[in-house]
């Protein structure tokens, strides 16, 4: 009986708490829904009227003249390209790290833990030289190296830790019969860190798919932006923000996310207890 | 048969020195191969991050000119000394400071909390846990925009604070003072991460072994107690990793202070990131900007070791 109680208080509880956390989101979806105008109406109302709901901020993000589907494929093609990178190096980096001994093994692992506490737009002015050198301002490409560089410290650290935890035998009775580093890492290690590899590259996608300070800083051309360059510029523009637009925006840029996440759910735990951070 | 023994021995060594020989074959073929994997992810580490991190050590030593290229002046520590005497930038580094204070535990408290109930419940774990995430998904700009709007003077919180719960006459100017904007920012910042904690508390709960607490029940420990002196202690090194990424987290806070306040009223309002993103790129202050980030990345490095050492002791 008072077991039951205290289950109904605790969905009562958390329930309160879900509503308070998805107000703002209820909010965005409802504004996106009503026109322009509707925004500055008072008093503002959290659910439209039916004879308010309109599609007509949809209608105009989607229209061809505004190239968002330009700006999604920018986003998917950064946010796919810097995920593959860093799965392949840091799942790489982090055997080797975890397998082998050599001179320096230490000291480089050090300064990968150590540079993962180095917030990753306080290297931007180095890393904008280093952008401007290979001619990679104003260029998608110009934002792949620098997503990855600083993903790819934290994505290693991550990798090792679940590595640490396959068993050593596994690896040594495949060197023992002959097979090489190379095939031991593709066909043994590499299979095995499928669910640290995955949990990773969602991070990973995520962070690169939302990522706004260096992105707005190298692309200038309208044509290269991403989805955050593209809503931030609709924000302000003529002192004046069009806020239906900006949610009708938002909202689609959410729902390929919302798909990941609720797909991939599982990994988001498994990569977080990968890095050995059980109990 | 003494021969036989003989001719069986001399296989044996044949035998073995084969294998040893193959042995070193392989060593040095492996050798090549690990360098092979181990290149890519080193020579890029090397490029865009250390040399970076070398080449910003460097920079903060020297004052640019505006438009020249190289042709940098030798000042010494003087863009050191600027950061420290200048105004802003101490507002910059407290306005950091406090936004970590404040929602860092928050995060952390409140994180645990959902955890510890969604835990507890035996259906519908995963409704709310996609619930709490949903915010931690959702991009930066989106959150920036969106709580720019519910903030507003004429916005939604304003018009329940007024007009439905009738606290106040007037409506709250959030975003123009320095503490109210900071405390807006606080809000934001934990109402986006409570989910992300969550999540690793969750899968820090699960690992915790059950039969602790079915011998304290045993014992006639209540829930409270069985909070405090069985999960506590057993998911420490969850909580300590997730105060460290908080903590880093807190001082990589770039896109809503931005977007949101953009550091106003006059500069009150700038984070370590932003005021060191404007005299970059907007005041061309490269030496200055340069002596901010080193600085920055040697103060996170020792909140971080301090945090390890006051928690990470048995």
């Amino acid at each position: 009986m008072s077991r039951r109680i205290n289950s109904y208080i605790v969905t009562l509880i958390l329930s309160v708490g879900a509503i308070t956390m998805m107000t703002p989101m209820l909010y965005l979806i409802s504004y996106s829904l009503r026109s322009n105008g509707a925004i500055y109406q008072f008093p503002p109302t959290l659910f439209p009227k039916l004879s308010e709901i309109t599609f007509e901020n949809y209608e105009y993000v989607l229209s061809d003249n505004l190239g968002l589907f330009t700006y999604f494929k920018n986003s998917i093609v950064v946010g796919v390209i810097t995920m593959i990178l860093i799965a392949l190096m840091a799942s790489a980096l982090a055997y080797v790290l975890s397998r082998f001994d050599f001179m320096g093994k230490n000291i480089l692992f050090s300064l990968i833990i150590a540079t993962m506490v180095i917030p990753g737009l306080g290297l931007i002015v180095p890393q904008y030289q280093i952008a401007v050198k290979l001619n990679l301002v104003n260029t998608l490409m110009g934002l792949i190296p620098v997503y990855t560089a600083w993903m790819l410290p934290f994505s290693t650290f991550m990798m090792k830790g679940f590595v640490d935890n396959l068993p050593k035998e596994l690896d040594e009775a495949a060197h023992i019969d002959g097979a090489s580093t190379l095939h031991v890492y593709f066909k043994i290690i590499l299979p095995l860190m499928k669910p640290a590899v995955a949990a990773v590259s969602i991070f990973n996608f995520l962070a690169s798919w939302e990522e706004y300070g260096w992105a707005q800083t190298v692309i200038s051309s309208e044509h290269l932006r991403t989805i955050p360059i593209y809503i931030a510029g609709f924000f302000g523009r003529n002192n004046f923000t069009q806020f239906g637009y900006i949610f009708a925006i938002s909202f689609l840029s959410l729902i390929p996310i919302i798909i990941v996440f609720i797909s991939f759910q599982k990994y988001f735990i498994t990569g977080l207890t990968a890095g050995g951070i059980k109990g | 048969m003494l021969l036989s023994s003989i001719d069986h021995e001399l296989r044996c060594r044949m035998l073995n020195s084969n294998l040893i020989n193959k042995k070193k074959m392989n060593i040095s073929k492996d050798k090549i191969q690990i360098v092979l994997l181990f290149l890519p992810g080193l020579l890029f580490f090397a490029l865009f991050t250390l040399y970076p991190i070398y080449k910003l050590f460097i920079m903060s030593f020297f004052e640019y000119q505006i438009g020249s290229k190289g042709n940098a002046l030798f000042v010494g520590f003087e863009n050191y000394i600027s950061v420290f005497t200048d105004g802003v930038s101490q507002y910059a580094i407290t306005n950091t400071f406090i936004y970590g204070l404040i929602t860092v535990p928050s995060q952390i408290i409140l994180g645990l909390l959902v955890a510890v109930l969604i835990n507890s419940m035996s259906k519908g774990q995963v409704g709310f846990r996609i619930v709490y995430y949903l915010p931690v998904i959702t991009s930066w700009v989106i959150v920036s925009v969106l709580f720019k709007y519910i903030f507003q003077n004429e916005g939604y919180l304003n018009y329940v604070i007024v007009n439905i719960w009738e606290i106040t006459d007037l409506p709250v100017k959030w975003l123009e003072t320095r503490i109210s904007s900071l405390l807006v920012l606080s809000i934001i910042g934990t109402w986006k991460g409570i989910g992300w904690s969550m999540t690793v508390f969750i899968a820090a709960l699960t690992s915790v072994p059950k039969e602790l607490y079915d011998s304290a029940k045993v014992d006639g420990c209540n829930a409270l107690n069985r909070f405090f002196y069985i999960t506590l202690p057993s998911i420490k090194n969850t909580i300590l990793f997730s105060m460290v990424m908080l903590t880093i987290g807190a001082f990589n806070t770039f896109t809503p202070v931005k977007l949101i306040t953009n550091g106003k009223p006059l500069h009150q309002t700038e984070f370590i990131l932003t005021w060191m993103y404007k005299n970059a790129f907007e005041f061309r202050n490269m030496g200055y900007s340069a002596a901010l980030s080193f600085l920055v990345a040697i103060l996170v490095s020792a909140i971080t070791i301090t945090q390890f050492k006051l928690l990470g002791k048995k």
